[in-house]
């Protein structure tokens, strides 16, 4: 057999990861080991991806200047670019961080824990292809691998109906999001004879376009698609009773790894395509951004289960990433800064979830937190931090990554959208504070906490450590993110 | 030097919170220890610091993230030399006077000296990006200081006290990203150092609005009429360490940044808005005054006394006349001698009779004679009796403001009567006449120990009412340089006998 001259290197993490998930289950029929040491290979292998994505970081940087072939194998169907390999690291520190946060959940399954650690390994692999590829049917096919591994994830705390409902929702409404997507994939081909993003720029670059309604609507619609993913209103309906369901250990994983896959293809599509239509999409996509912030933010004031809330203020959380992302390529860092911090400072809190309620519950109501910090300090202490850090509180990692895309809308002309989004992270100091006021402030009611198993003290260590270290020496992060453009 | 400054409470809170769990006797006396050390630094800076130099001193650079051009930058001028003092001198004496905290004493002890870091930071910032990020973190802190160990409705307070402030400071943010990024299209590069920013061509329009932007946030704190009403609840509700930093120095972040960088940013808005400014102040001062004067309770008495005397400062500072720049900066530290003993007072007639409401006292001065005396001589110090602190500052900023203000200066005029009228009521009420309630008759009067953490309020009071001289040396050489600066690149320029060297402004420093 004879292989064709291909770039393996291109695709290292993503044939670790999908490889694995095969070999873990094969290794479960086989042997039957004990769910930890599944959950151990699987820890190993997102390493393994990790180290494949730092390996490609330096390969990317011996390469010739302009040799583009190099970095576009597949028939350009996978790309290799800052853009790529800074979303397979950030989406391999999801998973492990998410695989930290979900060690009891997993050791909990018995023998179904290796068909959930094959999930987290492929839906890790899907989103992380969806992020490098300039290709829309490959993008779409990532999306769909990641999608559908995340909505048998959701439904597989099996003793809660909630898990099931929230599996079945997530299901159809994901289905529907895909398919809107899909639909807009279909009209931007027609519109511009290319599903390759690369050649669309050329396209679209050379050719001054008389009617451009089909380009523009299939626009809109693939920008919709991605706005469900990403959980931005008002096509957020589905995320918070879905992330009240989902089992405990597995809904940081998710949410993080949905919204990281989203925005890398929203923004790859947007800034490669679509540069030149730019003050077209920005302001769709800033009216998106405001309307997350104001929805996510107001309507989490109105919740009482931390889960729920987690959920709008990730609503909010979208609309603060798209002010970055509406100044288009300059942007960009900005955005990878936000969500690589976001989506840490996430799995951590949902991490705090799963130790409070327990690895496979539904709902995680505040009366659980009252009084927290007296019966375990380290836990409230966590996830003060952490929602400080989403809250966007000088000396967190979530200021710099706020400021940041707060200052790039500003230089991009969109001052009002900046004061619309310094206003709504005001009123959502409000909802992390009634969080913490729970847990400091209130008497306790009684019911004791299990001290968090290690993995989740590790898990904490690292979201308290990355929240603040960049919060204080931003620069490392700042120029890392700043060279994570795409081609 | 000044990086030390801000870490040592830094570290000082790292460690108190390390004290082993059982030791908790250990906790204060240590906190107090660790927070003598900034006291001391802050010393040396005052004794070596150049006075008759109008730029920025001591001053430490180094950059942080270098595209977004942000910088730790660090100095200290006569603006605020003076209160980085003031925060370090009653920081140890706030802790002190925390004997009756009774539960998580090690947080408590952690959160104070963390919000000390932050204030100290707040004074010394020369960068933007660095004050703003002081400027918010304080209210972390100060939040869980008033919600945790606070009265009956500290959540309220707490909460209300940052959701407020946080509002000012979400449109500082904004106004701050605007300046950088102005900065950025002008030169090439962002900046967000003051004196870079102090450069910047700015249209009368943008200016107005950035000048909005920064003045609402600082109202907020300071707090000008109607931006008060935080005030009262935080007050009330934060326990006496808490009311001693609150009043003695969080509000001063309010009139410092006001001086820094409304006038120093934003000249020409600041000499097109003095009206609204100098209405609002004196808005403030009747006010506050008035409603002091019907407060039951004794700690809200004092909390909006603060509203009329930093009424007083801004004013004061929108007069745009060298006395009134100075007597504001002057009033700034004597408000935070003469308040912070006023809560100090408040506070250990709370833990003897736990209340504060007036009425419930009546003759004190029969049983606790020191306590009655040192709270009238604080008193005669906050309405500004000639020979004690409060006096020179007052008394600098009336005088100064009479020549661009006179109608307002005559109208605040009222509000030193006024203030009379509350605080010696309050005492006539509380300390004099029958002693008629049982449980006042068996009140002791101070001990030692409260009567040492009194001691350098009281010796300061009247200190700087003899020789305000060592203060006045140190901070009219900068206020004179912003004054300068606002005539050099504006139309605007000070009547006489506005400026120093005209006719009577030097016997206004001799107090």
């Amino acid at each position: 057999m004879i292989f064709p001259e291909v770039n393996w290197i291109a695709i290292f993490p993503e044939m670790i990861l999908a490889l694995g998930a095969a070999a873990v289950l094969l290794v479960d029929v086989q042997w039957a080991p004990r769910p930890r040491t599944l959950a151990r290979i699987s820890f190993g292998l997102f390493v393994a991806a990790g180290a494949a994505a730092s390996f490609q970081h330096f390969w990317l940087a011996g390469l010739a200047v302009g040799d583009l072939s190099q970095a576009l194998p597949f028939s350009e169907m996978v790309v290799v670019d800052p853009f790529a390999v800074f979303a397979r690291l950030v989406l391999v520190l999801v998973a492990l961080l998410g695989l930290g946060a979900a060690w009891r959940f997993v050791e909990g399954l018995g023998r179904r824990a290796a068909e959930a650690l094959a999930l987290f390994l492929l839906a890790t692999a899907g989103f992380s292809l969806m992020a490098a590829s300039p290709h829309l049917v490959m993008i779409f096919l990532g999306l769909e691998i990641g999608s559908i591994s995340l909505y048998i994830l959701a439904g597989f705390g099996r003793q809660h109906p909630r898990s099931e409902e929230a599996a079945l929702k997530y299901f159809l409404l994901g289905s529907f999001a895909s398919a809107i997507f899909i639909y807009g994939v279909a009209l931007l081909f027609a519109g511009t004879g290319s599903l390759n993003l690369l050649d669309q720029r050329q396209f679209l670059a050379g050719t001054i376009l008389l009617r451009p309604a089909v380009l523009l609507i299939g626009l809109a619609l693939v920008v919709v698609g991605m706005a469900f993913k990403v959980t931005a209103a008002p096509f957020h309906g589905w995320a918070p009773d879905v992330y009240e369901g989902a089992p405990a250990g597995a809904v940081g994983f998710m949410a993080a790894a949905a919204k990281v896959g989203g925005f890398a293809a929203l923004t790859r599509i947007l800034v490669t395509s679509f540069a030149d239509y730019a003050d077209v999409w920005a302001v769709v996509v800033g009216g998106i951004a405001v309307t997350s912030m104001l929805v996510g933010s107001v309507l989490a004031l109105a919740q009482d289960d931390l889960r729920r809330l987690l959920a709008y203020s990730g609503v909010a959380h979208a609309g603060f990433i798209l002010t970055g992302l509406v100044a288009g390529r300059a942007g960009t860092p900005g955005v990878w800064f936000y969500l690589a911090i976001y989506s840490v400072q996430l799995v951590g809190a949902f991490a705090v979830v799963a130790a409070v309620s327990g690895p496979a519950s539904a709902g995680s109501p505040f009366s659980r937190y009252q009084g927290l910090a007296r019966r375990q300090p380290f836990l409230s202490l966590s996830l003060t931090v952490l929602l400080l850090g989403m809250a966007g509180i000088p000396l967190t990692s979530g200021f710099i990554a706020k400021f940041g895309v707060f200052q790039e809308a500003w230089r991009a002309g969109f001052a009002w959208l900046v004061i619309v989004a310094v206003i709504a992270s005001v009123v959502a100091f409000f909802l992390y504070l009634r969080v913490i006021v729970a847990m400091y402030m209130a008497e306790s009611d009684g019911e004791e906490v299990a001290a968090p198993p290690l993995p989740i003290k590790a898990v904490l260590a690292v979201a308290i450590a990355i929240t603040v270290v960049f919060g204080i020496l931003p620069a490392p992060l700042l120029s890392f993110a700043a060279d994570a453009l795409p081609f | 030097m000044l990086t030390a400054l801000i870490f040592i409470p830094v570290v000082g809170a790292i460690v108190v919170a390390l004290l082993p769990r059982r030791r908790t006797e250990l906790v204060l006396p240590v906190g107090v220890a660790l927070s003598l050390i900034p006291l001391a630094v802050a010393g040396y800076l005052f004794a070596t610091f150049e006075s008759g130099v109008a730029g920025y001193q001591f001053v430490e650079e180094a950059v942080w993230y270098q595209p977004w051009g942000i910088s730790w930058a660090l100095g200290v001028d006569g603006v605020s030399l003076p209160l980085v003092v003031l925060t370090t001198l009653l920081v140890p004496i706030a802790l002190a006077a925390s004997t009756s905290v009774s539960h998580r004493l090690k947080e408590f002890v952690a959160y104070t000296l963390a919000l000390e870091a932050g204030l100290i930071g707040v004074f010394l910032a020369l960068d933007l990006f660095l004050f703003f990020v002081f400027f918010e973190v304080i209210l972390v802190p100060m939040y869980f200081i008033i919600g945790v160990w606070g009265g009956e409705r500290r959540v309220y307070a707490a909460i209300k006290f940052f959701l407020y402030t946080a509002f000012g400071s979400a449109l500082l943010l904004a106004g701050v990203i605007a300046m950088a990024v102005l900065h950025a299209s002008q030169t090439g590069v962002p900046s967000f150092a003051l004196t870079d920013l102090m450069a910047l061509d700015l249209s009368a329009g943008t200016e107005r609005w950035l000048f909005a932007a920064f003045a609402v946030a600082f109202a907020i704190k300071v707090p000008l009429f109607p931006f008060h009403t935080w005030l009262p609840d935080a007050h009330v509700e934060a326990p006496t360490a808490g009311s001693v930093l609150l009043a003695g120095v969080l509000l001063k972040l309010g009139t410092y940044g006001l001086l820094r960088f409304n006038l120093g940013l934003f000249p020409q808005a600041a000499v097109d808005l003095v009206p609204v400014l100098a209405v609002l102040a004196v808005i403030g001062i009747i006010y506050g005054a008035v409603v002091a004067i019907v407060q039951p309770d004794l700690k809200k008495l004092v909390a909006y006394s603060s509203v009329s005397h930093l009424g007083f400062i801004v004013l004061g500072t929108f007069a745009l006349t060298s006395g009134g720049l100075a007597g504001g900066v002057v009033q700034n530290i004597n408000h935070g001698i003469t308040t912070g003993a006023l809560f100090l007072l408040v506070g250990m007639i709370y833990d003897r009779r736990h209340t504060k409401q007036i009425s419930d006292f009546g003759g004190l001065a029969q049983v606790m004679p020191i306590y009655s005396g040192i709270f009238l001589f604080t008193a005669f110090a906050s309405i500004g009796l000639p020979g004690l602190n409060g006096f020179v500052g007052e008394f600098l900023v009336l005088v100064g403001s009479f020549p661009t203000l006179p109608v307002y200066t005559i109208i605040a005029a009222v509000g030193v009567v006024l203030a009379a009228i509350y605080l010696l009521w309050a005492y006539e009420r509380a300390f004099t006449g029958p002693l008629d309630k049982p449980e006042n008759q068996k009140l002791t009067d101070l001990s030692g120990r409260e009567i040492a953490l009194l001691a350098p309020l009281v010796v300061l009071m009247l200190f700087l009412g003899l020789y305000p001289r060592v203060l006045l040396d140190r901070v009219e050489p900068s206020t004179e340089a912003i004054l300068d600066r606002i005539e050099a690149v504006t139309t605007y320029s000070v009547p006489a006998p506005g400026r120093i060297g005209d006719v009577f402004a030097s016997e206004g420093g001799e107090g």
